[in-house]
């Protein structure tokens, strides 16, 4: 009754979502529709009502809730007590009954197999349990095995072919009766027999067949069972027959197997090899932008904390000295390749092999000898020899590649490896002999000899070299004459690109070596502020622009270096052609550290402005501003004022020279010169500072001095690059900026917290309990009620089935009563019909 | 190799000094008393010859007559060696009167320990040897240029009895005439007299340079306070028509050592005035300070006083020795939260503008300056803070007004430190920063960053340890870069 209700109710439900109709009346119970009956509805009564709460008790109908509960009761319990004490019933209790169709598997069927089996056991006797004989008989589809075996064809499938298909004849013959007009009935005794005879011969023939098939086969087998042991034998025998391989057979065994080539990479065409330069470039761009960022210390941080670097990344361009990476996984390979680690073994013969340069300094021997090694060799260590070779073939090309670079005849002189020089003295001997240009090759040389990775000894070597060269500089330098300054540049120009690699080979020595310079030139110039340090310095301003990444906002040596920088131009008076062009250069310096990180130094400006100020002839009503270094009057306010003449408005275009660097004296042609790089200057230094605002404070102070710069006697390229300068300034000094502003910031999410939930208090005194307790409590509260209802269910079907049991006895009470009574009736009838009886004989009598 | 030689040298003269100590010792040592190597390094500070090192000898022949003087309090004997001393205390003063500073520095140190020595041997002349010390100041005052002799003797004039008899002999040694004739021993003077310290820390200390002889413990501070005044009284009187150096030094005795212990300081009034209406600069800004503290303790009135501070912020200033004291006083002038907001504005634009152009050490300061008044003034964050939409403009900032009020500084806003966040120098750049955030709770304190350096920052950044040094990643084949090459542009070097 039950999943007949709940099957109507789902039908409802469907019906319900599935037609959706419009029709109004379809809602209106119809007139005979079971009405619910006022009467049959018990109100409780609800005294308060309570927000919140669900009362699910306010209305019921007892009658029709007792009337269902009665119904369940009689299908269920009832049910169950009508078929009480009765044995007439079927009870399945076979394994897997709930199955049917597909479910009952095989495994199913077993099982079942297996427990019938068991409890037949079980219940016959114990003899019988060892009782093979047992008579139980196997059933498939209710049939015992031996009846199907009964039915069962044991034709063979070729024969079951030739009877199937009956002759076309005898089917027209036998199932048609035959034409009537050809055959004549005489004939159909005569047709009945051929056919008869004809079956007769097809069956002798296919027995004849079957026979020679059968004897072939015999035949067959016999003559298997003969040749067996010969074949067996000859494969045998092949085997045992197999010459001892000589020489050539194991020497072409082993070329077989031999290890073809090793894996290399593929061939990277200059396209593919083109993209990952410039791949490459991309990378160390965007880090290098990182770094030029200013995002103040929490970037700094950044950097000092060691990070996560995969493998790919390791090096390629910046050489990261790491603490305790060994020098050798940063370096490079002289031709730009990225160099790795070669195998301990090769390392250490190659130091041999070193030493043995060293003391022969010759090559041929050098390759006998190691040939002779690779001889000695272990013949089957393959691989090994072939990497020694392949870096012996490395290390030999080296010097020859560097050969075509410079000039044959004179290089001759040079030997190809050179020791590293004990001390200066030797150092600067062995250059001294020759041209620029050679001295550089030989620094290439002893680069190359004293490579990191060719021993650990050449890491303090090459620190030694790069030491000897920043010396090197400084004699150059110092106290350099007009006549070689431009020969040092040329040599300085050469030497540039071997201090780089050098640079690079361990960065963090090398450049600690340049901070120490830099200290003691920065202490020297602190002893007097208001000089100029010698020219080597300004040459070390440079190379730190050659070598360090300085555009980043903060660098261990770009930074100092500029601080360096900022105290001359902020400092050192300017009184002489040297002082000009020291500062010039010191600017220009200044402006290359700036180019890409687009920062600027207050110093350049200010010394900029100074030199436009002293070009300027002034008059005393001028009121023009100048900041130190500069004087505001005296002789030296007016040190590169030219007064109108033929000669100074003829003069060509020129950069500044080399010479003006070390030149005391001011002459003309200088002070066009340097005005005119001043120009340029300023145009440059404001091209890099232009796009940020407040550009206009550093362009303003220009206007009134390039408009007092009497023109008339400088030469037209300096007039041109004057109005460019003005134009730039001018536009410039015209920005318009926003107020400042804080950047807006992206509102602040409210912090997402968890609900708290207020305890209610309704006035009801609970013990505290702590909340396991709590649940406890709750659950056992819910046991006793579900006990409650459970019992007095338990008590209303007691009631049910004792009015059951009532009924029951009614019933039979009933029954026998009338029994009784009938039994009475019978007798009295009985009695009564004797009494007749009895009455008639008495009568009779 | 040079190197080689010079140590070689030194070794010797080292030897000599050695022997020279071993021999004093054996001649202090003897039990008759035998003066004849005693003689022979008085010769030898006579003749000085070139293997001997004068100040070992100085300072051995100071071992040498301290101990006698000991010996001699002790044990009164013979004076064997009074005119050795005598000679030896006038070759000391010869040597005083010397152009090297090391040999005259060595001099005054020994001379002053021979003072002492003697005074407490009261045998040679039995109190303290005024005498002497008063030929020492003379030579002082009266030789070279002896600045940092004298700020050596600075040392002596902690003890209270020296500064007595300094101050003293300062007035009977007072120069004559006016200081434009003799601008050395005018210098040298005033030296001296910026040595004499009456300041609380030298009375509380109690030191006296001759511990034993109580005659002179006696220090009276008024005594000493009225010839103080007398001095400055001599000062003041003869420095007509002096020079810039020697106007300087004067306002610096004036300010650092007078001025506290003036009886009538109104007086000065009149001379700081001139001093800053006349002069710029350095000089200005001293005689600021001299106003600043006679307003401070006099209560005098000077009107213009916040206009003439904002002049004396120019470009110039950063070459200007004492810069440091001119932001102090200008954080002391703009303490107040009571002065108008245009005024503290225009000394804000001003500030900013400076830091475009002044060292990095002063930019920092003056942009933590500028926080310090954006937080004193809160009117004043609008600088900082303006209209996201407003219109772009031209700065309305007229910097060359000079009345701060007129500046229009109000209106305009702090482009200044936008830029200056583009500075070179890290650490500027990171100081101007502080615009983009919400600003601190606290002022920052300016104390510490005044007292630095100029070549602070260059050491700091030495100092700190770099892990990465990052290297460009373009190969150079010469001297010019691959891009952006300014130096080969326009120097042809090679």
């Amino acid at each position: 009754m039950g999943a007949k209700n709940k099957k109507a109710n789902s039908d409802a439900v469907y019906a319900k979502k599935t037609v959706k109709s419009t029709n109004p009346f379809d809602n209106a119970t119809a007139q005979s529709a079971k009405r619910q009956n006022p009467f049959d509805v018990h109100v409780n009564k609800e005294k308060f009502k309570i927000l919140g709460r669900i009362c699910k008790h306010d209305r019921g109908m007892p009658g029709v809730a007792r009337s269902k509960a009665l119904q369940k009761r009689t299908q269920t319990l009832g049910q169950q007590f009508a078929v009480k004490h009765k044995t007439n019933k079927f009870k399945d209790n076979r394994i897997g009954r709930h199955l049917s169709g597909d479910q009952l598997t095989e495994s199913v069927m077993n099982a079942r197999y297996l427990a019938e089996k068991m409890s037949q056991v079980r219940t016959t006797q114990k003899a019988q349990k060892f009782n093979l004989n047992d008579d139980e008989l196997l059933t498939h589809r209710g049939q015992t095995l031996e009846e199907i075996e009964q039915y069962r064809d044991e034709r063979s499938d070729d024969e079951e072919l030739d009877d199937e298909a009956l002759d076309a004849d005898f089917t027209s013959a036998a199932h048609f009766g035959g034409d009537e007009n050809e055959t004549s009935p005489q004939d159909r005794q005569a047709a009945i027999d051929e056919m008869i005879a004809e079956q007769k011969r097809r069956k002798n023939e296919i027995d004849k067949e079957k026979n020679e098939v059968y004897e072939l086969t015999e035949k067959l087998d016999a003559n298997y069972k003969l040749l067996l042991p010969l074949v067996a034998k000859a494969t045998k025998d092949e085997q045992e027959a197999k010459p001892p391989a000589d020489a050539y057979d194991k020497l072409l065994k082993e070329m077989i197997f031999e290890p073809r080539g090793s894996v290399t990479d593929k061939l990277i065409n200059p396209a593919e090899l083109a993209k990952q330069e410039a791949e490459r470039l991309e990378r160390l761009e965007n880090e290098r932008l990182r770094r030029m960022r200013a995002d103040g210390e929490d970037d700094e941080a950044e950097n000092a904390k060691p990070k996560h670097r995969s493998a790919d990344a390791l090096d390629d361009g910046y050489f990261v000295a790491g603490g305790e990476e060994d020098d050798d996984t940063l370096a490079y390979d002289m031709e730009g390749n990225l160099g790795t680690h070669l195998a301990s073994k090769p390392e250490t013969k190659e130091d041999s092999r070193d030493e043995a340069v060293e003391e022969d300094g010759e090559e041929e021997e050098e390759s006998e000898d190691d040939s002779e090694v690779s001889e000695a060799e272990n013949y089957s260590d393959l691989n090994e020899s072939e990497a020694e070779s392949e870096t012996e073939q490395r290390t030999q090309k080296k010097p020859k590649k560097a050969k075509p670079q410079a000039t044959t005849t004179l290089d001759a002189s040079i030997p190809f490896t050179i020791k590293m020089p004990k001390t200066y003295e030797d150092f600067t001997e062995l250059l001294s002999s020759h041209a620029a240009l050679q001295q550089a090759t030989i620094v290439e040389r002893i680069i190359k000899c004293n490579d990191p990775k060719l021993d650990g000894v050449n890491r303090e070597h090459v620190v030694k070299l790069y030491c000897f060269l920043l010396q090197y500089i400084k004699d150059l330098f110092e106290d350099a004459s007009e006549q070689d300054i431009r020969g040092n540049f040329q040599l300085l120009s050469h030497l540039m690109p071997h201090l780089q690699s050098l640079t690079q080979l361990n960065p963090e020595r090398m450049s600690c070596a340049l901070l120490d310079v830099l200290k003691e030139k920065f202490g020297e110039y602190q002893k007097n502020p208001k000089t100029y340090p010698t020219l080597d310095t300004l040459i070390y301003f440079k190379l730190v622009s050659n070598v360090y990444s300085t555009s980043d906002f903060r660098h261990p040596v770009a930074t100092p270096t500029y601080v360096f920088m900022e105290h001359i131009l902020a400092r050192a008076r300017v009184r002489t052609r040297q002082d000009i062009a020291m500062g010039l250069f010191v600017v220009a310096v200044a402006l290359e550290f700036g180019s890409k990180s687009k920062r600027f130094l207050p110093a350049v400006f200010n010394f900029l402005e100074g030199i436009l100020y002293i070009s300027i002839a002034k008059r005393d009503g001028d009121k023009l501003e100048v900041a130190p270094p500069f004087e505001l009057n005296g002789p030296f306010s007016k040190l590169l004022a030219i007064a109108a003449t033929p000669e100074s408005k003829s003069l060509e275009q020129q950069n500044l020279q080399a010479a003006d660097l070390v030149n005391h004296t001011l002459t003309l042609d200088f002070k066009v010169r340097a005005l005119d790089t001043t120009l340029c200057l300023i145009r440059e230094a404001l091209q890099l500072v232009g796009e940020h605002t407040g550009a206009c404070y550093l362009a303003g102070p220009f206007i009134p001095l390039l408009a007092r710069l009497r023109l008339k006697p400088y030469p037209e390229h300096v007039q041109q690059h004057h109005r460019e300068a003005t134009q730039l300034v001018q536009q410039l000094a015209e920005q318009k900026m926003k107020p400042v502003a804080l950047a807006e910031r992206k509102p602040k999410a409210l912090r997402m917290l968890e609900p708290r939930f207020e305890t209610v208090y309704d006035d009801k005194r609970r013990p505290k309990m702590s909340k396991e307790k709590e649940e406890r409590a709750k659950l056992l509260h819910k046991i006793k009620r579900e006990k409650k209802g459970a019992i007095r269910e338990i008590r209303r079907d007691t009631a049910f089935v004792q009015e059951l049991k009532l009924k029951q006895q009614l019933q039979s009470d009933k029954e026998r009563h009338e029994k009784v009574k009938r039994i009475y009736q019978e007798a009295s009838m009985q009695q009564g019909e004797l009494n007749e009886l009895a009455r008639s004989k008495k009568r009779k009598k | 190799m040079k190197r080689r030689a010079s140590f070689e040298g030194s070794s010797l003269t080292e030897q000599n000094t050695r022997r020279m100590r071993l021999q004093a010792n054996a001649m202090l040592n003897a039990s008759p008393f035998d003066p004849t190597p005693l003689a022979k390094f008085i010769l030898n500070l006579k003749q000085k010859p070139a293997n001997i090192d004068q100040n070992d000898l100085m300072a051995v022949l100071e071992v040498i007559f301290t101990n006698l003087l000991k010996r001699e309090s002790l044990e009164p004997q013979a004076l064997q060696w009074d005119s050795l001393y005598t000679e030896t205390w006038s070759l000391l003063l010869d040597r005083l009167g010397s152009s090297s500073q090391v040999e005259t520095q060595m001099a005054l140190k020994v001379c002053m320990s021979l003072i002492k020595g003697e005074a407490t041997s009261p045998v040679v002349e039995g109190d303290w040897p005024i005498g002497k010390l008063k030929s020492i100041l003379e030579i002082l005052i009266n030789g070279p240029e002896r600045t940092i002799v004298l700020k050596e003797f600075g040392k002596y004039t902690k003890c209270l009895d020296v500064l007595n008899l300094a101050i003293k002999f300062a007035l009977e040694l007072a120069p004559t005439g006016d200081y434009q004739h003799d601008t050395i021993k005018a210098m040298n003077y005033l030296s001296l007299v910026n040595q004499l310290d009456l300041g609380k820390a030298v009375l509380s200390a109690q030191k006296y340079h001759v511990d034993t002889n109580k005659s002179h413990r006696s220090f009276n501070y008024e005594k000493a306070r009225k010839k103080l005044n007398k001095i400055w009284r001599g000062i003041i009187a003869s420095s007509n028509g002096i020079d810039e150096d020697l106007h300087r030094m004067v306002l610096v005795v004036l300010l650092e050592r007078i001025l506290p212990h003036m009886e009538n300081p109104i007086g000065v009034t009149d001379f700081l005035m001139n001093s800053l209406h006349e002069y710029d600069g350095p000089i200005a800004l001293l005689a600021l300070q001299g106003i600043f503290v006679l307003m401070q303790k006099q209560n005098i009135t000077y009107p213009d006083v916040y206009e003439k501070l904002y002049q004396m912020f120019h470009a110039r200033v950063f070459s200007n020795k004492y810069k440091s004291r001119l932001f102090y006083l200008a954080d002391i002038f703009l303490t107040s939260t009571h002065l108008p907001e245009n005024l503290v504005a225009a000394f804000v634009k001003r500030f900013a503008r400076l830091a475009l152009k002044s060292p990095p050490k002063d930019a920092v300061i003056m942009i933590r300056f500028i926080c310090n008044l954006l937080l004193r003034h809160t009117g004043l964050q609008k600088l900082i803070r303006g209209d996201p939409l407003a219109e772009q403009v031209t700065d309305p900032y007229n910097e060359k007004e000079n009345d701060p009020v007129k500046t229009e500084a109000l209106n305009s806003s702090l482009w200044e430190l936008h830029f200056l966040q583009k500075n070179a120098i890290p650490e500027v750049a990171n100081a101007a920063t502080f615009i983009n955030n919400p600003l601190p709770i606290m002022e920052f304190d300016l104390g510490p960053l005044l007292d630095v350096e100029d070549s602070r920052i260059f050491d700091d950044l030495l100092k700190s340890k770099a892990k990465q040094y990052m290297l460009s990643y373009e190969n150079t084949k010469t001297l010019a870069l691959t891009e952006d090459y300014i130096v080969t542009k326009y120097f042809d070097l090679v």
